[in-house]
């Protein structure tokens, strides 16, 4: 599960944020949700045991094909972190709450710490690494720049990719519904108002 | 970092000012100092492209991790390492505590390995075999303060610090009309920085570089000197990039010394990098407090007198001091104060040590006060602040503050209106040392026109690097985008931590010297070829010209081709008359609160802060925005908690140690104001003070129940509201 996706795909209609979720979140809804998944799981055909050592594992990052040999519980972000160089992102708590690893999978912001690099082969990654075009900052990018929506910039990378990632998916949301759309990612240095500032004037660029 | 301090004596006093100071003070009308310049390091960190030290990736790099305590206290009765450095991929295992070695918290750290992946290096962590004999823990403060508590500490599980006594407590409890008696606290909150502790050491023969996530490259490097026992010189310390510090990173901690053990051992470069639970149970953390308080006030709304009994832990002998009372004139006060060991990892400066404690505990009791006198909680304050002085603005900030809030349109304490919502206003005050001195740069000027300021200073993410640049260029008369500011390294001239908001003021005044020296040296150049004198000189847009007379002169990289093949290269340490001590805020914020919920929103807050010069407005406006959100989470959100059985955190990750996201954040207005003539200070840590104590009397205003510890979480605020309500105070 990732709650990244879950988080997106309800953008245009949710209005309970990750902390009145957290807040509210009982057993039992966890237990069903945890249900749920199991039952998904037995629709499918038993899956393919691989590992534990290293396999070949085949990854398509920000237009270029990258092959590497890695064991199959590797992260997504640990692989191109570690054997592929691209340090852009981030990790913060490595479980998938602080969003500093946020990429976008098919479109879909995912948290890349809580996802296995074998999951997402033949799939379309993008990281922040790859976001400008050459030497020309991605319009997100430019705004964060302008409204000093960056401090220590740790967390940065995670917002880029998060706003970038749910803007090309809502480029009709509400201030609200931006907020919440970026209620995934946690910075401790305190740039919220800025980021926030930021993406709504991204908003306006990219809509044009 | 700087310790709580005293109030600060209102003057600079500083010491004599040079000749050189005199010439380079603070330009009357500067073309770059106090604008918004953008972070010149804005694009690498949008782009990725900035490398911090979880990013640095050397050449045949290995990892390492540490094996820690699970326990708050226990005996090590044996370790092997055998299995560990048996497994496939292992390069190294090295031992850190002897048989028989206390641990005295969960996290005191044991031993470390290195494996050519991570997550071997967590297998082989996994498989160090340490024995324990388990002991009685005293992880809770009250367990530890108990009276029958088994003492774990060597001399007692407390430490009581000297008394402080002022005027005559009896004399001054008489005069009051109205005395109040409470116990107020809060809580042990940890740094959570983004970017964990850690380093990557690499050894060339006996030479050792260090890229560490740190606050002070020099600190690093004495303190992996003294941990390794070899020549500071021999060591290079690197930060171009950290992810975040907050007062933590000022120590080198087991796992620095142990990755250059590691390396050396593995014979590689090794990667040592904590992970979110290690981070909070053994980076530091900001220690409890609470007060035991008996206050009085005077008919006409005089403080009389103050006493107080405060304790607080810090963890495994370390010590929990703060300021009490805070800021506001006691005329008779006593205070005493004792430490409480526990066995919990120690704490390390946070933001503003000691002050967010000590302005909760003493804003709530102004506001109880204020109340018990029918006064409003504003004037109150104003009539009962020190008088104005450069570091002490509050009573006309409090005054102008509240103007541009709306104070006005206040309601008494207890929201009247229908409906489960509250509403409530509330202010508190900050004050902060800053200040800072010792600092040194170097300024390079080449025949080619460009220009390299260098200081061993470090940015933290408050924006040093583009004030650093922002001086050179003021001074020099040219762009920012024209200067090269390098920093965050050892090799360049010493400068200390970053940390007790010294950066600026300990750094700006050496960069503006060495930049005018250099200066100097140019404009001796140029005078012979304009047949001037070179006292004549001045720069300004690009240019070097005469005085009052901008055209006879020439471009800047005119000047400089007259260098020859030589360069300038000027340095500076740190002088007096740039720069003092001392800043004062005030702080107001608006919440709501759901009765039937206890759930607290914060719709905005007001900050009025000071910091002498302000060198770029945009960046000190950022430091603004980040210690507002920082109390906020301090009052609502984070909270260590420990397992009342165990002893043991139970929220040592991020989804339970919470932390406010965008929909949490309120509406926040800065207003810097400009004390130019005061040089530069920093303003790193006031606006972190005042804001969770503005939050808990607004909450108060809202509710007309009062909470007196943090964090105000639903349950906290819930519980006060029935309390109230049993005894008749709330509706």
């Amino acid at each position: 599960m990732k709650p990244k996706d879950d988080n997106s795909k309800n953008a245009e209609t949710f209005n309970v944020s990750r902390r009145d979720f957290l807040k509210s979140a009982s057993v039992g809804g966890l237990v069903t949700a945890v249900t749920s998944a199991a039952e998904i799981e037995a629709q499918t055909p038993g899956p393919r045991v691989i590992g534990p050592g290293e396999v070949p594992v085949q990854l398509n990052v920000n237009g270029k094909r990258i092959d590497l040999r890695i064991e199959p519980r590797v992260t997504l972000l640990d692989a191109l972190r570690m054997r592929a160089d691209l340090t852009g992102n981030k990790r913060g708590c490595d479980r998938g709450v602080c969003g500093a690893c946020t990429m976008i999978v098919d479109g879909r912001t995912v948290y890349s710490c809580s996802t296995l690099a074998i999951e997402v082969q033949g799939k379309k990654i993008r990281t922040v690494d790859g976001l400008a075009d050459g030497g020309k900052l991605h319009s997100v990018q430019q705004a964060f720049c302008d409204a000093d929506a960056t401090m220590c910039g740790f967390c940065t990378p995670g917002f880029v990719m998060a706003t970038v990632g749910f803007l090309e998916r809502y480029p009709n949301a509400t201030q609200e519904q931006l907020r919440k759309g970026l209620d995934g990612n946690i910075c401790r240095c305190g740039t919220f108002n800025r980021v926030f500032e930021a993406a709504m004037k991204a908003k306006g660029v990219s809509r044009g | 970092m700087a310790e709580p301090q005293a109030p600060q004596n209102p003057q600079n006093a500083q010491g004599a000012v040079s000749g050189l100071a005199k010439k380079w003070a603070w330009p009357e009308k500067p073309a770059l100092l106090g604008t918004p310049v953008k972070r010149l390091d804005g694009p690498d960190k949008v782009t990725g492209r900035a490398k911090y030290t979880f990013d640095i990736n050397r050449p045949g790099m290995i990892y390492g991790k540490m094996v820690r305590s699970p326990y708050p206290h226990a005996r090590i009765v044996s370790i092997d390492l055998s299995d560990a450095q048996k497994l496939p991929g292992v390069k190294a295992a090295l031992a850190l505590k002897e048989t028989g070695a206390e641990l005295m918290y969960q996290g005191d750290p044991i031993a470390g390995v290195a494996a050519d992946t991570e997550e071997r290096a967590r297998d082989a962590a996994r498989l160090v075999k340490v024995q324990y004999e388990v002991l009685t823990q005293v992880a809770l403060m009250d367990r530890a303060m108990a009276p029958d508590a088994p003492q774990v500490f060597k001399g007692g599980n407390t430490r009581a610090g000297q008394s402080q006594e002022n005027g005559d407590l009896d004399a001054g409890f008489k005069q009051a009309s109205h005395v109040i008696e409470q116990t107020y606290s809060t809580h042990v909150i940890t740094h959570v920085c983004m970017e964990t502790h850690g380093s990557v050491c690499e050894w060339d023969g006996n030479k050792l570089t260090v890229w560490s996530s740190t606050q002070g490259v020099f600190a690093i490097a004495q303190q992996m000197a003294q941990g390794l026992g070899i020549p500071q010189t021999d060591i290079r310390v690197i930060t171009q990039y950290m992810g975040g510090g907050f007062g933590s990173k000022t120590q080198v901690g087991s796992e620095g010394i142990m990755c250059a053990k590691l390396a050396k051992a593995a014979g590689v470069p090794v990667k040592l990098m904590l992970d979110r639970k290690e981070e909070h149970l053994d980076t530091g953390n900001r220690p409890s407090a609470t007060a035991h308080v008996k206050a009085g006030v005077s008919a006409d709304g005089r403080l009389t007198s103050f006493d107080g009994e405060s304790w607080g832990t810090g963890g495994a002998g370390a010590g929990a001091n703060f300021p009490l009372p805070y800021i506001y004139d006691f005329p008779n006060r006593r205070r005493t104060h004792k430490d409480v060991y526990t066995n919990t990892g120690q704490q390390r400066p946070m933001r503003a040590p000691g002050h967010p404690q000590g302005s909760f505990l003493t804003e709530i009791l102004m506001d109880e006060l204020a109340d018990s006198v029918n006064l409003d909680p504003v004037q109150f304050r104003i009539k009962n602040s020190p008088p104005l002085a450069p570091n002490a603005m509050w009573r006309s900030y409090f005054d102008e503050a509240a103007k541009l809030f709306g104070w006005d349109k206040r309601h008494p304490t207890g929201d009247r209106t229908a409906g489960p919502i509250k509403t409530g206003f509330g202010c508190a005050a900050n004050q902060w040392g800053g200040g800072g001195r010792g600092g040194s740069a170097r300024c390079e000027i080449t025949p080619d026109g460009a220009v390299a300021i260098k200081a061993g200073t470090q940015d933290i993410g408050t924006g040093t690097r583009t004030i650093v640049a922002m001086v050179t260029a003021e001074t020099l008369g040219l762009p920012v985008s024209a200067v090269t500011p390098m920093i965050g390294d050892t090799m360049y001239p010493a400068c200390g931590a970053s940390g007790g908001s010294t950066t600026a003021a300990s750094v700006m005044p050496p960069i503006r010297l060495a930049a005018g020296q250099a200066l100097d040296a140019l404009c001796g150049r140029v005078a012979p070829a304009l047949a001037v004198d070179a006292s004549t000189l001045v720069a300004s847009n690009g240019r070097i010209h005469v005085r009052d007379n901008p055209s006879k002169g020439m471009a800047w990289k005119d000047a400089c081709r007259l260098l020859g093949t030589e360069m300038i290269a000027t340095d500076a340490p740190w002088q007096n008359g740039l720069s003092s001590t001392g800043t004062s805020g005030v702080q107001f914020a608006e919440v709501s609160v759901d009765v039937e919920t206890g759930i607290v929103k914060v719709k905005r807050v007001l900050v009025m802060q000071d910091c002498g010069l302000l060198v770029d407005k945009l960046t000190a406006e950022s430091q603004c925005y980040g210690g507002v959100i920082g109390s906020l989470n301090f009052a609502l959100y984070e909270d260590r908690i420990l397992d009342r059985n165990t002893g043991q955190m139970v929220n040592p990750n991020m989804e339970w140690y919470l932390l406010a996201g965008m929909s949490d954040i309120p509406q926040i207005e800065v207003h810097i104001k400009q004390q130019p003539e005061r040089g530069v200070i920093g303003i790193g840590e006031p606006p972190t003070v005042s804001t969770a104590a503005a939050i808990a009397c607004a909450v108060r205003n809202a509710t007309g129940a009062t909470i007196r510890r943090l964090p105000l979480t639903p349950q906290t605020v819930l519980e006060a509201l029935n309390a109230a309500q049993k005894a008749g105070g709330a509706q």
